[in-house]
Order: C-alpha cells, then structure tokens, then sequence
C-alpha cells in the first residue's frame, strides 16, 4: 500500500491531521519556573495530567489517556533503572527525552501501518536555582522544543500562542508560587476561550468584568483544578494547598 | 511502545535478572576463602522521644581486627518517611538501601499511592531472605532497623529484623550490631526507671540527642568495633530523626556543641 514514497507522505500527512483533530479539544497545560520549583497548572474532567517522573522531573501530558500512560511507564522505567544502575544525578530530562522518548515517538508516528499515539506533554526539571529549570515540550512526531521561564502545551498552535501571548516570555526571576498563580489562571482561561467569552473586545480590551468572573467561575465548577508544585528542596511533585487555589476565585462575583 | 511488563509498581520485577547486587543473585563459590575477612558495621540504635523516632548509628566499619573506615554512614534515608540503620555487611546493606529506596519510589510514581507501612515491611524482609544463603555461611549478614511513618496515622514506627527477615516492632527502642548489647540494656533501665513518668517517649529532642551521643560513647568504651565519637577528627555519629515534618538530619554542628558540652565536658 506504501510503496510508492508519495503514498507514504501522504499517509503521513493524513495521520498528522488525524492526530491534531484527536488533541484539538484537550485541555492546556502549562509550567511556569518560580523560586520554590516548577509550577504546573492545568484542568481536568476524569484523569489528572501532571505526573512524577523521577527525582526532580515531572511531566504533564494531553491526549488519549492509554498514550498518556505508555509513555509515562516508559519514562518511569527508563529513569529509575538509569538511576539504580548508575547514579540519580545521571537521570537528567535531556537524556530521557533526547534519547528514549523522542526517537520512540517518531518512529511511533511513522509507522503509518500502526495506531499512532495520541499525546503531546510538557517536561519540567528542576535545577539547583530558577535560572538552572528546563522546561520542554514533546510532540506526538518527537519534535522536542525548549521554552524559557513558562511553557505551555495545547490542542492547537491557536490556544498555545494566545497563553504564550498573554504570559510572554520574559524572565520572571522574582516569581512565587502564589503570584503567579493568578497570572497562570488568566492565561489558560484566554486560551481557551473565546474574547467574548471572556468579556473583551476584539481588541483584547476588558469591557465587561462580570462575564470574565463568571466564565473563571464556570472553569473550577465544571473541571478539576490540578496544580502542581515540582519542588526544589524536596525533588517531589506536591499539589499546590487547596487554599492557593480558593483563593484565585475570591472576589470573583457570579 | 507495548512494554513487556504490567504496571504494577514492583522496582525489582523491572529489574529481574539485572539485579546481581545482592548475594543470592551472585555465582561462583559459596566457600569462604581461608584468610578473607568481611567488613562489618557496628552499633546502631533507634528510640521513640516526644518529637518522633531518632535513629543513630556510629562511623566505623571493620573488617576482623582492622579498622576499615571511621566515616561509614550507617543510617540512611530511604523516602521522606523511612529510614534504615543497618548493622552487618555494609556492601550488601547499602545495596539494599538503594533497591528499597528506588523500590519506593518507583511504586509511589507508578501507582501514584504510598506503599503501605506493611508492604515496606514486607519488602526488606524479601530482601533479607534472599541474603539468607550467603548469610548461613558467615558472610554478608544484615541486620537492620526500619523506621519508618505511617502517613493515615501520622505515627512513626520502629521495626528491627533478624537476619532471617522476620521482623518486629521495636516499642520503644530497638537496637543491632555488635555494640548493641550495652546500649539495650541502658534503654531498657531508662524506660523503665531512670525517666520517671514519662519513659524514653517523654524526653525532649536535646535530651534524646544527649541520650543517643551517650549511648555511643559506652558502646565504643566496651566494644572495639564501634567507633563512638572521635572529637578530634571531628568524626561524629550519624543522627537522624523521623518526626511528623518528615525525616531530618541532625547537623555535625549541633552534635559537636552536644558532644563538648554533655559529653566529653562532663
């Protein structure tokens, strides 16, 4: 059937937007470095999406949940036997993701004749200071992309760049847990949504404050906050108290 | 990407046939060789206080009459709620600390729960039993303390083990190596009689700290072993303690003004 090599591009192709359409709807993630760690901020409906990997690295993760699972185990496996059998300092993410996870998935991907994996994740490392963190994105084809102090991974290049746009990327080094939490929130509920959605106007100017409280509102009452803290004392993902986060919808009216 | 093996959270199932660490997965002869002497490491205690459990052990492993090294780090973290001390063949006990501590680790990752206090048990005790063969003919014997927490019931324990992995629970204290016979009866006439009313579980941190500096001192006294402290070489035992913030290690610093002050000064 692929015989000819532009059968094959094509298949290729047809599997690339097979897979855009199959993440189109996922919820964001995204990880900003602050001075505790690294915070990962996301919703979800059944399944969180923010994991462990091994001693100071986490991943968060969007797509089918049996993918999400695959590539976690793999990971997982990889680290610690690396770990065991050498040193955890020899456990680093680039290692992990240059050289098990991406070449995986990029044969995954082009193995057109196979169910292709559906997932597209976020890795975090936390180093000895907040300029020492690395953040990272891995497509569903092994495409590895390096981000600065926040990096966000979405259903669509659309989403993405409006959460970039409205976090920017400029170094935060004075960046807590708790002051950045508001700005991670407002990001991924731009994302999301639509201006009008959010009681702006096509210009991006608020104009209607109440129906931006009412759509945060509606976020944390129809999905599952999960907010996560990579920390850098303790090397271990560690949710973020329940009142950081009540705290981000006080004042909001309804 | 279909991996061979079930999530199930067991680190040495991953390992299978990798795992040569351990004696019993080792070949070759099971004959002593006429004249090698294996090093050992000595004296090790753990005691309930009002704070948690602290765990201490001394710096000196020994290998028949000779001293190998005065600065062994007997008492190891495994997670933030578990510590080991471990008395015996330290080649064979810190590999067991390191299965363990990646063991735990890797099954909270995997199956995103804590392994419970009785699976952690169950875990070093494998471990032991596996060491039995080599253990039965005289080399790489361990013998352990457990501590560790139960999360549910924010409760640290002591367990101690025999080198056939049977385990149990050490209520208030519990202690191994070759200095341990001194220690354990001291503990035993201080819970009873010498802290009236309140017993080893009353005394404070600086008294338990005092207590443990103490403890090592007599074991070396009686026990050439054991290294207790060595001031000028600024060699200090290891002290750890398990309290509900999770585990701490007591800082040479703070040892070394215990040590001058309740200790040698007095």
């Amino acid at each position: 059937m692929f015989d000819e090599p532009y059968r094959w591009v094509e298949a290729v192709s047809q599997r690339r937007e097979y897979i855009e359409e199959q993440l189109r709807r996922s919820s964001p993630v995204i990880a900003a470095s602050v001075s505790e760690g690294v915070v990962y901020f996301t919703f979800y409906k059944r399944i969180p999406k923010v994991y462990e990997i091994y001693d100071g690295i986490a991943m968060g993760s969007i797509g089918h949940p049996a993918d999400i699972e695959s590539i976690r185990m793999m990971l997982l496996n990889a680290a610690h036997m690396e770990g065991f059998q050498r040193s955890p300092k020899d456990v680093t993410l680039n290692r992990l993701l240059l050289f098990s996870l991406s070449p995986r998935l990029k044969n995954a991907f082009e193995d057109v004749g196979a169910s292709p994996m559906l997932v597209r994740s976020l890795f975090a490392e936390i180093g000895k200071s907040q300029e020492a963190d690395r953040l990272m994105t891995v497509d569903f084809d092994g495409n590895i992309e390096e981000g600065g102090d926040v990096l966000s991974i979405a259903g669509s290049s659309a989403v993405k760049d409006r959460i970039q746009e409205r976090l920017g990327r400029k170094k935060v080094p004075e960046a807590t847990v708790k002051g950045i939490l508001p700005d991670l929130l407002e990001a991924y509920a731009y994302g999301i949504h639509e201006n009008s959605e959010m009681g702006l106007d096509p210009e991006g100017n608020l104009i209607d404050p109440d129906k931006k409280s009412q759509t945060i509102l509606r976020l944390f009452e129809e999905n599952t906050p999960n907010v996560c803290l990579l920390d850098r004392q303790k090397g271990s993902l560690l949710p973020v108290p329940p009142s950081s986060l009540s705290a981000l919808t006080e004042g909001l009216s309804k | 990407m279909v991996e061979d093996w079930s999530n199930r959270g067991s680190f040495l199932d991953l390992l299978g046939e990798k795992l040569l660490v351990l004696p019993s997965r080792l070949t070759g002869s099971s004959q002593v060789p006429e004249g090698w002497v294996e090093t050992r490491a000595t004296t090790i205690l753990a005691f309930h206080f009002s704070g948690g459990v602290l765990v201490a052990g001394d710096r000196r492993a020994t290998a028949g009459n000779r001293i190998m090294t005065n600065r062994v780090e007997k008492v190891l973290e495994i997670d933030g709620s578990s510590l080991m001390a471990i008395a015996g063949s330290p080649a064979f006990a810190i590999e067991m600390a390191r299965v363990l501590e990646h063991s735990f680790k890797y099954y909270r990752r995997s199956q995103l729960t804590e392994l419970s206090v009785e699976g952690k048990l169950r875990m070093l005790a494998q471990l032991l039993k596996e060491n039995v063969p080599m253990a039965m003919q005289g080399f790489g014997a361990v013998v352990p303390i457990f501590v560790t927490q139960d999360p549910l019931r924010a409760k640290s324990q002591i367990f101690f083990y025999d080198i056939l992995g049977a385990h149990f629970e050490g209520a208030p204290f519990a202690v191994a190596g070759s200095g341990s016979v001194e220690v354990q009866g001291i503990l035993r006439y201080l819970d009873c009689w010498g802290l009236p009313g309140r017993g080893l579980a009353g005394m404070s941190e600086s008294e338990a700290l005092v207590l443990a500096m103490r403890l090592l001192e007599t074991a070396s006294f009686f026990d050439s072993a054991t290294g207790g402290v060595q001031a000028g070489e600024t060699i200090y035992p290891v002290v750890k303690i398990l309290g509900p913030e999770g585990v701490r290690t007591v800082a040479e610093s703070d040892l070394e003004a215990c040590y001058r002050t309740e200790v040698e000064g007095v």
